[in-house]
């Protein structure tokens, strides 16, 4: 019988979903005897063709990662959606957008600008920017275009399951690969390989919490030197944990730093920047608007922070048009 | 839900209130077209028997699982509506009313047309929602007919003697080895006829004489556990060393080489450390203070009775009630040392230590006596400690010091007519009945009232005491020479209350007392059901204020005890174990302290206690994870409703 | 931004007080614009930042959050929970370009039916120049 055939792609990426499955170490001589891989950019040469000759659902399960930015990515994932049986968004930003999709707070103008002008270490004096085609000897080349928001797969593409992290434990990781492959499959939609519960489940400071966990300052991982004993969110400091899919073993929190939620909002959640949002301000222990105010002002940036990961998923998926009028 | 909704929506005329606006026709036209409406009725008056019965016929012909009804407000039919779905054989929780009257047809009765559109829009969001709707079931809690009450002053005996005459089991604990608090300790009492100790007294003797009460004296409350209907505390004893078979000889006081200042007296004479406390107190025992005792044995050698047993220990008593009412009354302001002199004269003393001086009872018999003279001028400094006169004072108003003082004045001028009284106040509060005689009465003997916005000064010096205060009538720099000052001063929240706090879930106002469930509409409840408030444990007040507290919260427990069973809507927080992390966020958000962590196979998750938990939301809105939610208000259910605000998403 | 452009406002009401001030607006026959489309909650201190956003995303153009007055609530503190959410989410909403007027926070008591008919006025004629939400929301479905 042919071995299962497995696709991996890459859209709006950093490589570190890449570097992620390879992390599963010794485990994937096991991965690559099992099954027949039919196209990964990073490491093999298949190309987009070859994908196009390959009858529909004759691809047992293609992982993505990356959010859609361009309409090559688009292309791609559809495509990939067509060949094959399974679908499964692999890492943050294929699931939710990632931080790439903090972009969707930006026009391309404005983005663009940032990059090939305002950055301050960008030498451009001629004041050069990607075209989106230019022709050389009659012949016309094509770069693909920018859509007008960075979008998790699922908004463009039906999908079969996620893999959450940024990137995936290499422990997560394979036990999304072997859930797959033992045909006992969670039903359509679900998330796989990580925890069913919050982050605090399995943190080693949940124990060390008062019975009411509440605070009176927020404050940034450069302000203070945790107390590693301690639940870093009673230090004041904004621990998404509560908030964030377990399953990656708090290895964050373990070295003192608060979680930034890169595993994602729990099943009932539909907009996770809003309820980790919630819950940060709920327990901000004043009564008035002047001493709140105070503390929620001393973030910077409360949509990078609560929708770091998430922000292409969430309800409004960025910065709605500026209004015209 | 494993079946598929049903819904019928039936929308009621109201005569001509709705369909004098609304297009019901349209209405009833359109609800057909939404998801899962299988029927849509209208009706006259939707309340009536022949409404109910409407509704029933289409629930068994149409097989419908969920009603909506869209009529009135809820607030009027609500429990009509619910009781005809369950009479059709549903679950009275899988009904939603829309309210398509007082805030559809009655405000917008000039635009028809938008108030139609208006009231589509809200039954396909009701519709939504109803077909998320699950079953619930009340929550039944059956009622221990018996009454916890700590704190044995006016208003604890008061509570005390109205629950035990209606029937009543009445746990009765106070932490101090006699009854009758803070009044028992006053002398002649304004406008009526009595010192204190005999006005509580006659109290006290009908409280214990009644078989329904079992006083705790010498006892405090270490736990309680437990919720409305039924609640278990602890009850420690503090041994008092000294039994029944005391017949208060008196020996023992006479042979006791130790002497502390006398509290009862408030601290203007001594006391041994066994003692009386009062000629009134109940019981009618002495009690060894273990504090200051030497346990040198004297007193036992000249017990005749043989009453006194050095080596009594405490015990634990439980005691079950329905109810708790909490009577722990007030702590007197006490001045920071050098306040008007307060601590740096024995002649500057404050009022309840004048009550002791000018009581027959009290340490000097009656007679205004200070270092063994009669002051001859007497300065009276009202509002100590309140009205934000001093940095340390509170910023309200003590409510009895006006008619106190002035009570004292009377009595001092009445005795000593020539003594010459200065009274300094902020304000001048003779709000009670009968008291603003009293001012008028002082102004007619010649006690001068002088008012200031600055406080007073008083100068400690060698032979008096130096008052300096602005008069702000006169705007004039007043100095009085005076022999003593007596300091009115306030009342304070007690002392006991962080300890009493630590055993009933009770929370505090901004002021620090006790708080109450609602200011003017439930002052003696708690927050949390089956907790009440009696006497100035909420605020300050005087005697008539207490003792009709006490009453009342009498009246509120025994309303709660002649209910056999008490009900409760479901709508309340629900912990899915399998989600919860316990992450705790949630336990500080519940204001009932109706949350808690608990073991769950070697890990922790969020435990609501459904007779505590009141329904509000707060922690569900607050869950990071999602899973606590509130029955009826869940946010799959909240999210469809939204959902469905415009057409496009409705379908 | 045509003048005929009315705003729908979802407004997350509390039960006792705002719920009840609405009620009384009606016995008293008040009348306010027809923008309104309530959602009933029984503690402010149950709205979700996320049902704010939903609403937004499902057609609100306006969102208007109400309950009892600070001190007051029936549940003694979910205002309170009610104000540091709505304070934070404020924060967030305006870097995602949705502008203050259409999310309020209201503290409205049971008898202050005639106050809400005021702040329902305002806060249409407020948002009416903004124009709809919806055609600036660009959310694949």
């Amino acid at each position: 019988m042919d071995k299962p055939k497995i696709a991996m792609y890459w859209c709006a990426s950093c490589g570190g979903c890449e570097e992620a499955t390879v992390d599963i170490a010794e485990r994937v001589l096991d991965l690559v005897n099992l099954v027949d891989i039919v196209l990964w950019p990073v490491a093999l040469d298949f190309k987009e063709e070859d994908i196009e000759k390959l009858p529909d659902g004759s691809i047992t399960a293609s992982l993505i990662n990356g959010g859609v930015r361009v309409s090559d990515h688009e292309h791609m994932v559809k495509l990939l959606r067509k060949k094959s049986k399974i679908i499964v968004a692999y890492g943050a930003c294929s699931a939710w957008g990632g931080i790439p999709s903090l972009s969707n707070l930006y026009s391309e103008g404005e983005f663009t600008s940032r990059a090939y002008h305002e950055v301050p270490t960008v030498d451009n004096p001629r004041g050069v920017v990607p075209q989106k085609s230019v022709t050389i000897d009659g012949v016309e080349l094509k770069l693909p275009e920018i859509l007008p928001r960075l979008l998790p797969i699922d908004r463009v593409i039906d999908v079969d399951y996620y893999v959450p992290g940024c990137p995936p434990t290499a422990d997560v990781t394979w036990k999304a690969v072997t859930t797959l492959l033992s045909g006992k499959v969670p039903p359509k939609g679900s998330v796989i390989g990580a925890s069913e519960k919050a982050l605090c489940d399995e943190c080693p400071l949940n124990e060390t919490k008062p019975d009411k966990v509440l605070v009176q300052d927020l404050k940034r991982p450069h302000e203070v030197i945790p107390d590693g004993e301690k639940c870093l969110l009673t230090q004041g400091l904004l621990c998404m944990g509560p908030a964030t899919r377990g399953g990656c073993t708090a290895l964050c929190v373990k070295a003192r730093m608060p979680c930034t939620g890169c595993f994602g909002p729990l099943d009932r959640v539909t907009d996770y920047g809003a309820k980790a949002a919630s819950f940060i301000a709920s327990i901000v222990d004043f009564q008035d608007e002047e001493s709140i105010g105070k503390v929620i002002d001393k973030l910077p940036d409360p949509v990078g922070t609560f929708y770091r990961y998430t922000l292409g998923a969430s309800t409004l998926g960025g910065r709605i048009r500026r209004n015209k009028a | 839900m494993s079946e598929e909704p049903k819904v019928g929506v039936f929308v009621c005329h109201c005569g001509m209130n709705i369909a004098g606006t609304i297009n019901v026709k349209e209405v009833i036209e359109y609800s057909m077209t939404l998801p899962h409406v299988v029927d849509a009725k209208e009706y006259i008056f939707m309340c009536s028997a022949p409404g109910q019965d409407l509704i029933k016929d289409s629930v068994k012909k149409s097989g419908l699982n969920r009603v909506v009804v869209a009529a009135c407000s809820p607030s009027m039919h609500e429990p009509t509506f619910r009781r005809a779905v369950e009479e059709a054989g549903l679950n009275r929780y899988l009904l939603e009313m829309v309210n398509i009257r007082e805030q559809s047809s009655w405000v917008h009765s000039d635009e028809k047309q938008k108030a139609t559109e208006k009231t589509k829009d809200l039954i396909r969001m009701a519709v939504a929602k109803a077909s998320l709707l699950e079953p619930l079931e009340d929550l039944r809690f059956g009622v221990q007919p018996a009454s916890l009450i700590l704190g044995g002053g006016v208003a604890g005996l008061r509570a005390s003697l109205d629950l035990a005459e209606r029937g009543y089991k009445v746990h009765l604990v106070e932490e101090l080895p006699t009854l009758g608090g803070r009044a028992a300790r006053l002398g002649k009492l304004a406008h009526v006829d009595m010192k204190g100790a005999e006005m509580v007294g006659s109290l006290i003797k009908a409280v214990v004489s009644n078989p329904n009460v079992t006083a705790h004296v010498n006892s405090e409350v270490t736990e309680l556990d437990g919720s409305v209907g039924y609640f278990k505390a602890n009850i420690k004893y503090k041994p008092r060393f000294v039994d029944a078979k005391c017949t208060l000889c008196g020996e023992c006081f006479r042979v006791c080489p130790v002497e502390v200042p006398n509290e009862y007296e408030f601290g203007i004479s001594k006391r041994r450390a066994i003692y009386l406390p009062f000629k009134e107190a109940y019981p009618p025992v002495a009690v060894i203070d273990s504090e200051t005792c030497t346990r040198c044995g004297e007193c036992v050698k000249v017990c005749e009775p043989h009453a006194i047993d050095l080596d009594e220990k405490g015990h634990d008593l439980e005691a079950i009630a329905g109810g708790v009412v909490l009577a722990t009354g007030f702590s007197p302001y006490e001045p920071p040392e050098g306040e008007y002199g307060y601590g740096h004269s024995k002649k500057v003393l404050t009022l309840f230590q004048l009550e002791r001086l000018l009581d027959e009872d009290g340490p000097t018999g009656g007679e205004l006596k200070l270092e063994g003279s009669t002051p001859r001028t007497l300065a009276f400094i009202m509002c100590v400690g309140s009205l934000g006169t001093t940095k340390n004072a509170h910023q309200y108003c003590s409510r009895m010091c006006c008619a106190s003082a002035l009570k004292n004045i009377l009595t001092i001028k009445d005795r000593y007519p020539e003594v010459e009284i200065y009274t300094i106040y902020k304000d001048m509060r003779t709000y009670g009945r009968g008291d603003e005689r009293l001012y008028e009465r002082a102004a007619e003997r010649l006690v001068k009232f002088i008012m200031f916005e600055a406080p007073p000064t008083v100068n400690v010096k060698s032979d008096n005491l130096e008052v300096r205060v602005h008069d702000a009538t006169l705007q004039e720099d007043l100095l009085i020479p005076a022999d003593a000052v007596v300091l009115a001063v306030g009342m304070s929240p007690s002392q006991s209350l962080p300890k009493v706090r630590s055993v009933v879930k009770v929370g505090c106002s901004a002021e620090g007392f006790l708080r109450e469930a609602h200011l003017k509409l439930r002052p003696v409840e708690a927050p949390a059901d089956g907790i009440y408030l009696a006497g100035s444990v909420t605020s300050p007040k005087n005697i008539v204020e207490s003792v009709m507290a006490g009453s009342a919260s009498a009246a509120k427990a025994a309303a709660l005890f002649g209910k056999e069973e008490i009900r409760i809507e479901p709508m309340i927080a629900q912990v899915t174990e399998e989600i919860c992390s316990g992450c705790a966020i949630c336990i500080a958000m519940c204001p009932y302290g109706a949350i808690s962590r608990k073991q769950k196979d070697e890990k922790r998750v969020a435990e609501v206690d459904k007779a505590l938990c009141k329904a509000c939301g707060a922690c569900v809105a607050a869950c990071p994870s999602g899973a606590m939610q509130q029955a009826g208000f869940k946010d799959i259910q909240m999210m469809a409703q939204i959902a469905a605000l415009t057409e496009k998403r409705g379908a | 931004m045509s003048d005929q452009f009315e705003p729908k406002i979802a407004l997350f009401a509390c039960n006792w007080c705002t719920y009840a001030a609405l009620d009384l607006a009606g016995t008293s026959r008040m009348k306010y614009p027809p923008n309104f489309r309530v959602i009933k909650v029984m503690c402010s201190g149950r709205i979700d930042p996320q049902f704010v956003v939903e609403a937004f995303r499902d057609g609100a153009d306006g969102v208007l959050v109400a309950g009892c007055h600070l001190g007051d609530c029936h549940y003694i503190e979910g205002n309170y929970k009610a104000l540091r959410r709505m304070t934070l989410l404020r924060k967030m909403l305006d870097t995602m370009g949705i502008e203050r007027e259409r999310l309020r926070l209201e503290w409205i008591s049971a008898s202050e039916a005639a106050r809400f008919v005021q702040i329902a006025r305002e806060m249409v004629e407020q948002i009416k120049p903004l124009g709809p939400l919806a055609p600036r929301l660009q959310v694949n479905q």
